[in-house]
């Protein structure tokens, strides 16, 4: 379970946007980990590529079922906990089997089971993402997409920003998937390197069209992240699309 | 959400609720299989290429050619999509590889906040603590405390870089080479390098075992 947020986080965030949130304690660490640590790890990995096969390859998709679980659900079984959680968002959601399907098969192995811990039914606590819908996304701009299946686009218009522009990611005004973290939210930031140009998370997680975007590395001195908590002489970089972005005002 | 529970279904799986991810893992397997849309043999051969196959020994060999010769490690550092191409290593998670090098005053270390985005066909399946809440939270907040935490103190003049995947551009740091290892076939230097040093979390220790 996460720690009870110490500071007001931009309504924005989700559960998943952990970066510099407080609270969290020592680091699980422990040396030489195997991939896996039980079976049920095993099995949930090895479903990945029949589930999103039977459901979406949209880049992003599976991103946002898991930004929609209910803290318990993201965090309870870890990360293969929280894939298999997000397998039964999708199931449901593209309607691949039912719910009674799956309650009696859940049913078969356990005797009767409470509803409220039935999955994939009414009762199932994930943010509908029909109710998520961004607004505001870029215009499209189709581009030839390679025959290797890539996010990388070749994009016919030059970037906007250049190495050592100042720049910001204004905080969002609309719900949805986005790789913006929330820590880099209104902090200026320099661009450090352009990264090929991909199509916009934000819009195919959301069956959107892909309005590929030129892609920045973006270095944020830890003094303008965290203020006097800062630790000295560090710079976060994070690789932002550049419909985030807008020019800094210079400092 | 743990209900206690009775024993003596007479059923091998009754230890375990209908919220458990044993139990819930079986059922979507049996469902998918039956109707077609999965192959267990598929399954068993996916999961064994990530235990046996695809791992940081793969990270370790570029490394040990980056550190046996300057002309690579030139590459790796300004085009390593090509190194990679050119090494003929495929897989998942590797659309655009950046290499990080460590030097002296200047110390890489990786995360993904958002998810825990990590370049498989390089390194393998992440630890679990890579895609902690822990870890992600607090790398870019206070990364020299995490890493004193995990064992690697850095001096203050010593800059940090934190590279948080938030695209699809994935990130290997190119260790530092330790001293004592000049002359060095590759394989030898290959199998000094960790996972751990490739994520930016520990130094490639010296052979004499410091």
């Amino acid at each position: 379970m996460p720690p009870d947020a110490e500071e007001p986080t931009p309504a924005t965030r989700g559960v998943h946007d952990l970066g510099g949130a407080s609270g969290w304690g020592r680091i699980p660490y422990e040396a030489d980990e195997p991939p896996f640590h039980a079976d049920w790890e095993r099995r949930v990995f090895g479903l990945l590529g029949p589930v999103t096969s039977a459901t979406t390859r949209r880049p992003g998709e599976f991103r946002y079922a898991l930004e929609r679980l209910h803290p318990d659900d993201y965090f309870d079984n870890g990360y293969f906990g929280r894939w298999l959680a997000g397998f039964e968002v999708l199931l449901a959601e593209y309607e691949v089997f039912g719910p009674v399907d799956y309650s009696a098969r859940l049913e078969a192995r356990t005797g009767p089971i409470p509803s409220e811990v039935r999955r994939m039914s009414p009762e199932l606590r994930v943010a509908p993402v029909a109710d998520r819908v961004p607004s505001m996304l870029p215009p499209d701009r189709p581009v030839p997409v390679p025959q290797r299946r890539t996010v990388r686009r070749d994009l016919a218009e030059p970037p906007r920003f250049g190495t050592g522009d100042r720049v910001v990611a204004p905080t969002p005004t609309q719900p949805g998937h986005t790789r913006l973290p929330g820590y880099v939210m209104d902090k200026p930031g320099t661009v450090a390197k352009l990264h090929p140009a991909e199509v916009l998370p934000d819009s195919t997680a959301h069956n959107r069209g892909e309005r590929p975007q030129h892609v920045y590395c973006v270095g944020y001195d830890a003094r303008t992240l965290w203020g006097d908590d800062a630790e000295p002489n560090a710079t976060v970089y994070v690789d932002l699309y550049e419909c985030y972005l807008t020019a800094a005002e210079s400092d | 959400m743990h209900d206690d529970h009775g024993h003596g279904h007479g059923h091998h799986h009754d230890h375990h609720d209908a919220s458990s991810p044993e139990v819930r893992v079986e059922a979507l397997e049996d469902l998918l299989v039956e109707r077609g849309l999965a192959d267990r043999e598929r399954i068993d051969a996916t999961t064994q290429r990530f235990e046996h196959d695809i791992g940081p020994m793969i990270g370790a060999r570029l490394v040990a050619e980056a550190w046996a010769d300057a002309g690579l490690r030139r590459r790796l550092l300004t085009d390593a999509d090509a190194v990679v191409a050119d090494m003929d290593i495929r897989g998942a998670e590797i659309e655009h590889i950046e290499v990080k090098a460590n030097e002296p005053g200047v110390h890489n270390v990786v995360v993904c906040t958002l998810c825990s985005c990590y370049p498989w066909a390089l390194l393998g399946l992440p630890p679990n603590w890579y895609k902690s809440p822990e870890y992600r939270a607090r790398v870019v907040r206070e990364p020299r405390r995490v890493l004193a935490e995990m064992g690697l103190e850095l001096d203050a003049e010593t800059e940090v870089r934190v590279w948080d995947s938030s695209s699809e551009t994935r990130f290997l740091v190119l260790p530092e080479r330790p001293a004592g290892t000049e002359g060095w076939p590759t394989e030898r230097l290959a199998e000094l390098v960790t996972r751990d040093s490739m994520i930016g979390v520990a130094r490639v220790t010296d052979p004499g075992g410091q």
